[in-house]
């Protein structure tokens, strides 16, 4: 331990521009894959140890080396704090097996929600207290409202804006609606050194 | 590189619950287990790290092949704060999801329940055998909601026809054999 480190903050920044929340629960982090300026808040909870079980037949047959992903995340992802993030699972071929959770670029998880999805698209913004359910599937540009329920195996087409317990599609991202998706101002707000929201 | 240091916050220093472990039980290190009141988990259920056990407010029991996911807490001291017998009884073959919140004072969990991501089970609440609490819905305090029911977040209800409740059983066991091999238990430390 020497005395020239320097002082420990609240987020862990790596090389490629993550920052992680030293409050943050990762668990199975080999599992997990982050593209690079993603932020993770403080008790955010990403289930990396729930790994797939079964691999693909083609994969199997072909000798590859097992691809032990969990939870990929692109680039430009923001977790807000308390949310969840856990690999979907079902029985598959008489035998219960987890499959991974992929997630694209610049997409926004609100606080306290719990994503169970197969896969979210990129430029999602995710609101407060959602729950998304198992094997849903989040296409691009989608906008899910503050406390909706995504049921199981629901699949959002891109450029909808959904909420409501169960969720159902209320509209659509207006023309040049998308910009407001764009993360990367959002992340320069927070870390060790947090840089004023630009004006 | 330094060493680095553990994410995990240090052990919880609440009261350490008098347990009772199956030698088949699957618990994860970061478990909480806290009370003063004594805590039984029967064989071959499997909880997840991070879920949170506290018998503060009385015993608490948890049937065989049960799942309790991360951040769930069973017994939950409600707003009356009153010490009963049995807090908290869970039966059978019951999934406890993401967050769910049973409140601890008499009550009972029914055989084959599903409580919900997010859900909350209110004090005294008695839920039947087989009923699916979906995510985020609530049982009021003091509640019996009768085998089979479907509870719906915007409050409606319904009863669960299907008959599948052998076959979710089953499913589920298979679940748990997954969940003992990927989850490290470490139920000495419980002990």
């Amino acid at each position: 331990m020497s005395s020239r480190r320097p002082p420990r903050g609240e987020y862990i920044e790596t090389d490629t521009g993550n920052k992680v929340a030293r409050k943050a629960t990762l668990v199975g982090t080999q599992n997990i894959i982050l593209g690079g300026k993603t932020v993770i808040q403080p008790d955010v909870m990403i289930r990396g140890d729930l790994v797939r079980t079964i691999q693909p037949a083609s994969q199997s047959a072909t000798g590859a080396a097992p691809n032990n992903t969990a939870v990929s995340i692109g680039r430009y992802c923001f977790l807000s704090r308390g949310c969840c993030l856990r690999p979907p699972g079902r029985l598959y071929k008489g035998a219960f097996t987890y499959m991974p959770l992929r997630i694209g670029d610049h997409v926004f998880v609100g606080p306290a929600s719990v994503v169970q999805a197969a896969s979210i698209g990129s430029h999602v913004h995710i609101g407060a207290k959602v729950a998304i359910g198992e094997f849903a599937i989040v296409k691009d540009y989608v906008r899910i409202l503050d406390g909706t329920v995504v049921p199981p195996h629901m699949v959002i087409p891109s450029f909808s804006i959904v909420a409501g317990q169960p969720a159902r599609l209320i509209g659509e991202v207006p023309e040049g609606g998308h910009e407001a998706f764009e993360l990367r101002d959002l992340y320069r707000t927070v870390g060790n050194n947090p840089q004023p929201t630009p004006v | 590189m330094s060493k680095r240091h553990s994410i995990l916050p240090p052990a919880p220093s609440g009261p350490r619950p008098p347990t009772h472990l199956s030698p088949t039980l699957t618990i994860s290190d970061s478990a909480v287990l806290t009370g003063t009141h004594s805590i039984t988990l029967h064989g071959e259920t499997v909880i997840h790290p991070r879920a949170r056990l506290d018998s503060l407010a009385g015993r608490l029991t948890v049937g065989r092949r049960c799942v309790v996911h991360e951040r769930a807490t069973i017994g939950a001291v409600g707003a009356s704060g009153r010490i009963v017998e049995a807090a908290v009884t869970v039966g059978d073959y019951v999934v406890v999801e993401v967050g769910a919140v049973i409140e601890a004072g008499e009550t009972v969990v029914g055989e084959g329940t599903v409580v919900g991501v997010g859900a909350r089970v209110g004090a005294g609440a008695v839920v039947g055998k087989h009923c699916t609490l979906t995510p985020h819905s609530e049982i009021a305090a003091g509640e019996v909601v009768p085998d089979f029911t479907v509870v719906y977040s915007n409050g409606l209800r319904r009863t669960d026809k299907r008959g599948v409740a052998e076959l979710k059983n089953k499913g589920l066991a298979r679940q748990i054999d997954v969940l003992r091999r990927m989850i490290p238990s470490n139920p000495a430390k419980f002990a």
